[in-house]
């Protein structure tokens, strides 16, 4: 399955989504088995890992992701995104690879995305941080 | 022209040096902000920028990857400078004379026509090579 340039945004709004709802199937389904991930606070390969990271980011915090900028590539297999995410800590984690957080902390980033696609698959994901973490403490 | 075809003209007349042929790229009140916190307003204060960092460097911008949808092109670049005399100052870290210094860059160009409005720069990697390693 290929995805069609001019559903591209379409196809990636519904990841975000489900990645918004912690519907791990189906923003799982975006990942290819092989999955290359390099985030801002782990480097991993594989689907599972990946997933495996998210289960445990996601038993520490609300992680929600809103889509500010969007460039698709005309041949549909690449995309670039501007993300801005919101990070809530539901409880302490003293040991988050970013930095420390405490339960109640939020946390804001925008962060540039570069995302492979083939075959109806993110291949790699790289982002790179724009802004600054802005921390707000309860 | 296509917008990516543009767009490796201007990182030629950048690589060049070719101050007059990048102004023309800019659109008057383009605004170029990098990750690091640098916030530059209009042609005369990126090129005052880039002169300055091509006076202590050589920097060579290689293009890894571009593409366009509307008004916006998004790019991954590579830059290598290169330090041809010691500059403690370098807006990056310290470099003496031969040492190197490497970005990848994730970027994004806001044009309207022909000239870029806005440009904003986040890096995905870096590699320090000092010139007695």
């Amino acid at each position: 399955m290929s995805i069609a340039p001019a559903g591209l945004r379409c196809w990636f709004e519904a990841y975000l989504a489900a990645f918004n709802r912690a519907d791990f199937p189906a923003f799982g389904a975006y990942y290819a088995d092989d999955i290359d991930f390099h985030g801002q606070a782990a480097q991993l390969v594989g689907r599972e890992a990946v997933l495996a990271f998210y289960h445990k980011v996601r038993s520490y915090l609300n992680e929600r992701v809103e889509l500010i900028g969007f460039v698709g590539a005309p041949d549909g297999n690449r995309i670039a995104a501007e993300l801005h995410t919101t990070l809530l800590a539901l409880r302490d984690w003293p040991d988050m690879p970013t930095g420390a957080m405490r339960a109640g902390d939020t946390r804001m980033r925008v962060s540039f995305a570069m995302y492979d696609i083939a075959g109806g698959h993110f291949t790699r994901i790289r982002t790179a941080r724009f802004s600054p973490a802005e921390r707000q403490a309860t | 022209m296509t917008a990516e075809d543009r767009f490796r003209a201007y990182i030629q007349a950048f690589n060049a040096s070719d101050w007059d042929k990048l102004r023309d790229y800019y659109a008057p009140d383009v605004r170029l902000v990098i990750g690091n916190g640098t916030e530059l307003n209009g042609r005369d204060a990126i090129i005052d920028f880039y002169g300055k960092v091509k006076s202590q460097t050589r920097r060579t911008i290689e293009i890894v990857q571009c593409f366009a949808d509307g008004h916006t092109l998004a790019a991954e670049i590579e830059s290598e400078f290169l330090a041809i005399e010691d500059a403690p100052d370098f807006a990056v870290r310290p470099m003496a004379k031969g040492d190197r210094y490497y970005l990848n860059s994730f970027v994004f160009y806001d044009f309207e026509s022909t000239l870029y409005t806005r440009i904003r720069a986040a890096t995905f990697r870096r590699e320090f090579r000092p010139v007695a390693a």
